[in-house]
């Protein structure tokens, strides 16, 4: 039934504590016992609370799930839970590839900034999956590419987007229908009540088109996520590819919106993407064996990105 | 009921203009039929109140307004045209409502489809009745721009369903008026809800399971109540009238509502379709679709 909490502070926190309880897929992975939650934050609770006061006993509650994708949105601010990459360093500083591997002189084009590496290896950083590229435009880099050793592919601070661009960008590295992986949606209110894993496949770019067939390398941090953390399960699963950087950031659950009675709006996990294994990646892909690795603040300094001259010599090193 | 010539060749005039009946009346209303069965019609628009929840997309309930377009035929059957009659409906609705916060619309547009039979009887002081059934396919989609990956719930059944009328003519000072009141019940059918927390990205990937259930009391609930009184002012009555349509579902743990309050205005009359090159039969009999 639709919700009839009051809208005054106990109201709007009831809610909230409700619907995370009956609609949130991770619990068990999280090992979060959201009754103890209750019992935690429900005293913290009362209706000559101000509106700021509610948001803060709400959000810290909301942080206790641990998970990227959990926001609530008031008129004055949205909560965040940072934790997911602000306890890991950031692995990761535009400035330095821009400047002194390309010296300011490389394309760009929506969220792609590409070039070729004097090593004769084609680089691209993705800032976001919330940008796509249309097939033509993909067409022409990978054209501008066709004579590269190897492609890198840098999705570090890459905080996801639509995954439907996921697919744009995949399709051009297989050559036969892939098994994607698996998505599974909650069937009702209870913290067990789960659909069948359903299998998603992705089918290579149709003919006409630039597909790439050599080795590429996908450069990660904890940044890497949502769509992003998607698009690494995927690519990590095809032979040719390699995951250098370090572990990404998770968020393999597919949010959901939801509100509350004072108006204010929840954003939550409400279904999970699970890789090709059946494994879940809500707690991020793990590098390659032997491919995991921190920015160094001495090569740094000096204008070296640490992974990205890791993954140059790994493709070196194969060729 | 007849018509006198004069009336029935005023009614041709009428009749150049109801596209909709023309094609399937000309066919059954040739001069040398001996029944003549005109199409009552009525084209109305409605205006009022609207109150929807869909647990799918909020657990707050909305309310603000809705406007719509009608049409509603009536036409006796071939086969037993004193005792049988059709009915055919087509409704257009749209509506915009508000949660309790005032801070978020949610949108529906939906349109809506039937065709049904009913038997009928004359009774005493005025009054006529008929009861019958009809099949009827619901469309529509609620909007909720807020929403992320869960923004838009779509709606579609199709239902069997239990109608039935009652009439009265009567007259307000000399001024003739018919006053009706029909509900229409579904009985049975199948209509479609998504899984509890399952989104439409997962649907659009192709899985379709559990998708599509069959509707029956306990899960799907919908009553249209339709009330109106047509002033006769000649050829066309004058149509005002009231709708109270409340319609539930309660499948896969997600409970919906939409429930409409709307006053009605329009036009309807009793339309006749002749072909002019041939001569009406002097033993031609014209029953109408309303007694």
């Amino acid at each position: 039934m639709p919700d009839d909490f009051n809208n005054d502070a106990v109201g709007n926190f009831d809610s909230l504590w409700k619907t995370i309880d009956t609609r949130y897929c991770f619990f068990e992975e999280k090992d979060v016992d959201w009754n103890e939650i209750y019992s935690k934050y429900r005293p913290k609770v009362n209706n000559s609370m101000t509106s700021y006061q509610l948001f803060e006993v709400c959000s810290d509650m909301l942080a206790e799930l641990r998970d990227g994708h959990t926001n609530l949105s008031s008129p004055f601010a949205t909560s965040y839970y940072r934790q997911w990459w602000s306890d890991y360093p950031q692995n990761y500083d535009a400035r330095i590839i821009q400047q002194y591997y390309f010296n300011f002189n490389y394309r760009s084009i929506g969220s792609f900034d590409y070039g070729i590496l004097p090593e004769n290896i084609a680089y691209i950083h993705y800032a976001s999956f919330e940008s796509g590229l249309g097939a033509g435009n993909i067409d022409y880099i990978l054209s501008y590419f066709s004579n590269a050793q190897a492609l890198i592919i840098d999705v570090r601070d890459n905080g996801g987007g639509s995954l439907t661009n996921v697919e744009t960008l995949v399709n051009r590295f297989i050559d036969h229908e892939i098994l994607a992986g698996y998505i599974v949606h909650k069937t009702g209110p209870g913290h067990n009540d789960f659909s069948e894993p359903y299998p998603y496949y992705i089918t290579p770019i149709a003919d006409g088109h630039y597909a790439w067939g050599k080795p590429v390398v996908v450069l990660t941090n904890r940044s890497t996520f949502s769509a992003a953390n998607n698009f690494v399960s995927i690519m990590s699963s095809l032979p040719q590819v390699s995951v250098i950087g370090s572990t990404t950031g998770g968020g393999s659950g597919m949010p959901i919106s939801y509100e509350l009675p004072n108006g204010w709006g929840i954003r939550f996990s409400g279904s999970s993407i699970l890789d090709s294994e059946g494994h879940i990646t809500e707690f991020g892909v793990e590098p390659t064996e032997g491919c995991s690795i921190d920015m160094d603040p001495t090569d740094m300094a000096s204008g070296h990105d640490t992974i990205l001259d890791f993954a140059i010599d790994y493709i070196k090193s194969y060729h | 009921m007849k018509f006198p010539l004069h009336i029935v060749s005023r009614l041709i005039i009428s009749a150049i203009i109801m596209l909709t009946s023309t094609n399937s009346i000309m066919a059954q209303t040739e001069s040398d039929s001996t029944v003549l069965r005109p199409v009552w019609s009525a084209y109305t628009l409605s205006s009022g109140s609207s109150h929807i929840a869909d647990t799918y997309l909020s657990p707050i309930k909305y309310a603000g307004w809705t406007v719509g377009f009608g049409y509603n035929r009536l036409q006796s059957m071939k086969f037993s045209p004193e005792r049988w009659i059709m009915q055919l409906r087509f409704n257009l609705d749209a509506s915009c409502s508000k949660n309790q916060a005032k801070n978020t619309d949610i949108w529906y547009a939906g349109i809506n489809f039937s065709w049904g039979m009913m038997y009928r009887w004359k009774l005493p002081y005025g009054l006529s009745a008929g009861v019958g059934g009809s099949a009827m396919i619901d469309l529509g989609c609620l909007y909720l721009s807020r929403n992320g990956n869960n923004p838009a719930s779509a709606k579609a059944a199709a239902t069997l369903n239990a109608t039935g009328y009652i009439t009265y003519k009567t007259h307000l000072w000399s001024l003739p008026i018919t006053l009706r009141y029909q509900p229409t019940l579904p009985v049975i059918g199948a209509f479609f809800s998504p899984d509890y927390n399952e989104l439409y990205y997962e649907i659009f990937l192709g899985n379709r399971s559990g998708l599509a259930h069959c509707a029956w009391f306990g899960n799907f609930f919908r009553l249209d109540n339709l009330l109106t009184a047509d002033l006769n002012f000649g050829n066309t009555s004058l149509r005002i009238g009231y709708s109270a349509n409340f319609h539930s579902t309660k499948v896969n743990d997600i409970v919906t509502h939409n429930y409409t309050h709307c006053a009605i205005v329009g036009i309807s009359g009793e339309w006749i379709s002749l072909n002019p090159n041939k001569r009406i039969s002097p033993a031609a009999k014209i029953i109408s679709a309303t007694f």
